[in-house]
């Protein structure tokens, strides 16, 4: 018999960090969205705020209209931060992509 | 963040997002509500964004990832009957754990690994980067893993460690590009000794196939098979690419630096500022190429020639294109690539690059109303940098922020008829230096032996 032995082309990655724990309820809990713009996001993101606002009394949701859109900003460490800094709780990311 | 969060996407964009969240450390693996992407199209019925919404409350109050990531990488094995059998057995496992570009691949043996490492500057274990999105850990052996399974020799290592180089540059956002259903794929342009040494194609046919100049052909090819197996770009779910040109070597030649009319600069030095002479590459993404017949016929002065044929260059280049916005600022609306002969009558006329590229800068100018009527002002709005964004103004529309944008070299074979019009779709273009081992020259001298020595026999 021949063996062939090779190296595994998908690489090593490296250890991973955990996800970010839920919350236990949206009782007085600030909900943020963020849009890349696109897909109907003018439309889909404003009816989950909708949504979440009649079914949570209470809630906050803060509109994507607060955050930079585009699929060239909702990704990179300055929105993150300006997220942070909104002080949201949870965030909701859209659209389609 | 260390926020809980949900995507709202679409169904085919899974894996997508899967390596997104990869590429920055956390487990493959994240909240999403996906829905078909006919709810995302205009005049959607939004009914079913209701009846799922207790999804997305689930999602920010109850998920919890299932997944686990993997660690090092691993020795591979297989066994056969004889050396052919084990072969195709090894062809196989490529294939089925999509690995593989559908065409045979060399298996990656320690051996022949070792052999390609010969052409690394750096040692084996020195990483680059991770290699987005998905993020593994881009080192020189597994830059050596991709170009021995591409059929690559040494010889061309210090050039796809440097293209990769170029491909990490966070200003090259390849974590879009490699996701995007734009389907852009990456061009190497090459300048420098090196160029000649390893035998890239700078002339006839540059894009390739070329079996007189084989060196594209295995470095582009190793290049697109890290984009799948490091970066996770598996079509239909780690790239969206809907259709995916020149996906099987994307496109790595040379500048024909020999051919450059007198006081024209190569293109690492009028873009990079490199040194002329030193050995580098610049990386950007195109999203087509298109062949345009600039050749007059009849009675025509060289003059007439010369301007007709960059009238007709720049005819192409004014359409209106979102992908222009991406690059607008840092990066090139695209490369025109015209062969020696044409450079040679367009220096006869008094032309430079730069004064070729003003021309074409004037005369790709799109009427606003063309933008308006294509629907390209929304794009204008959310368009990365304050330039795209507030080009709008303008009319025409320029296509890049300033000429000096606009990609020039010189390459291709030394006929007069045709220019090439590498489309970008990129956000920068990323000039890196080709860092040689000791001994690179012995390696060229080995190359050059062991064709030699194939040829006669």
């Amino acid at each position: 018999m021949i063996k062939l032995e090779f190296h595994d082309p998908s690489g090593a990655l490296d250890k991973a960090i955990p996800h970010a724990p839920r919350l236990e309820s949206f009782a007085g809990k600030k909900v943020g969205m963020l849009s890349n713009g696109q897909w109907q996001a003018y439309r889909m993101l404003p009816m989950l705020k909708t949504m979440l606002e009649a079914d949570f009394p209470g809630i906050e949701v803060i509109s994507e209209d607060n955050f930079p859109q585009g699929n060239a900003f909702i990704g990179n460490e300055d929105v993150a931060q300006q997220v942070k800094d909104s002080g949201v709780d949870a965030v909701i990311i859209g659209n389609a992509a | 963040m260390g926020i809980p969060t949900v995507t709202l996407t679409r169904n085919e964009f899974v894996g997508v997002v899967k390596n997104a969240v990869s590429g920055i450390g956390l487990a493959p693996d994240t909240a999403m509500v996906t829905f078909p992407t006919a709810n995302f199209l205009p005049g959607a019925d939004l009914a079913a964004l209701a009846a799922r919404k207790n999804e997305f409350y689930d999602a920010l109050t109850k998920w919890t990832s299932g997944k686990v990531k993997s660690g090092a990488g691993n020795m591979l094995c297989v066994e056969g009957e004889t050396y052919e059998d084990a072969l195709g057995r090894a062809n196989e496992m490529f294939i089925a754990n999509s690995w593989g570009d559908g065409l045979p691949l060399w298996p990656a043996t320690p051996e022949r690994v070792n052999w390609i490492l010969r052409g690394a500057a750096q040692p084996r274990a020195h990483v680059l980067g991770k290699f987005p999105p998905r993020g593994a850990i881009v080192t020189i052996e597994a830059c050596a893993v991709a170009l021995a399974m591409a059929g690559g020799r040494p010889e061309y290592l210090p050039v796809l460690i440097a293209a990769v180089e170029a491909f990490l540059d966070p200003n090259a956002t390849g974590e879009l590009l490699q996701a995007t259903s734009g389907s852009p794929f990456p061009v190497v342009i090459v300048n420098g000794p090196i160029a000649k040494q390893i035998k890239l194609n700078s002339g006839f046919g540059l894009i390739g196939p070329d079996p007189q100049h084989p060196a594209g052909a295995s470095i582009g090819r190793a290049l697109r098979l890290m984009q799948q197996n490091l970066g996770g770009a598996l079509p239909g779910t780690g790239t969206m690419a809907v259709f995916g040109h020149m996906r099987y070597t994307n496109a790595v030649f040379a500048e024909d630096e020999e051919g450059l009319p007198a006081g024209w600069e190569p293109h690492s030095v009028d873009r990079h500022g490199f040194k002329r002479g030193a050995n580098c590459v610049s990386l950007f993404y195109a999203s087509g190429a298109a062949n345009i017949i600039r050749r007059g016929a009849k009675k025509e002065t060289l003059e007439e020639d010369v301007v007709q044929g960059l009238h007709r260059v720049a005819g192409y280049m004014r359409v209106p294109d979102v992908h222009y916005l991406h690059g607008y600022t840092e990066g090139t609306p695209g490369f025109v690539v015209i062969s020696k002969v044409v450079a040679a009558d367009l220096a006869t006329m008094g032309y430079t690059k730069q004064s070729i590229r003003e021309f074409l800068y004037e005369h790709s100018k799109v009427p606003l109303d063309e933008m308006r009527k294509a629907g390209c002002m929304a794009w204008m709005e959310i368009a990365a940098t304050a330039a795209a964004r507030d080009s709008a103004q303008q009319d025409p529309w320029p296509i890049a922020e300033k000429a000096a944008n606009i990609g020039l070299i010189v390459a291709g074979g030394g006929h007069s008829s045709h220019a090439l019009w590498l489309q970008a779709y990129t956000y920068g273009v990323i000039g890196r230096e080709i860092k040689l081992p000791a001994g690179f020259n012995d390696l060229v001298g080995e190359a050059d032996s062991a064709n030699a020595a194939a040829t006669n026999s």
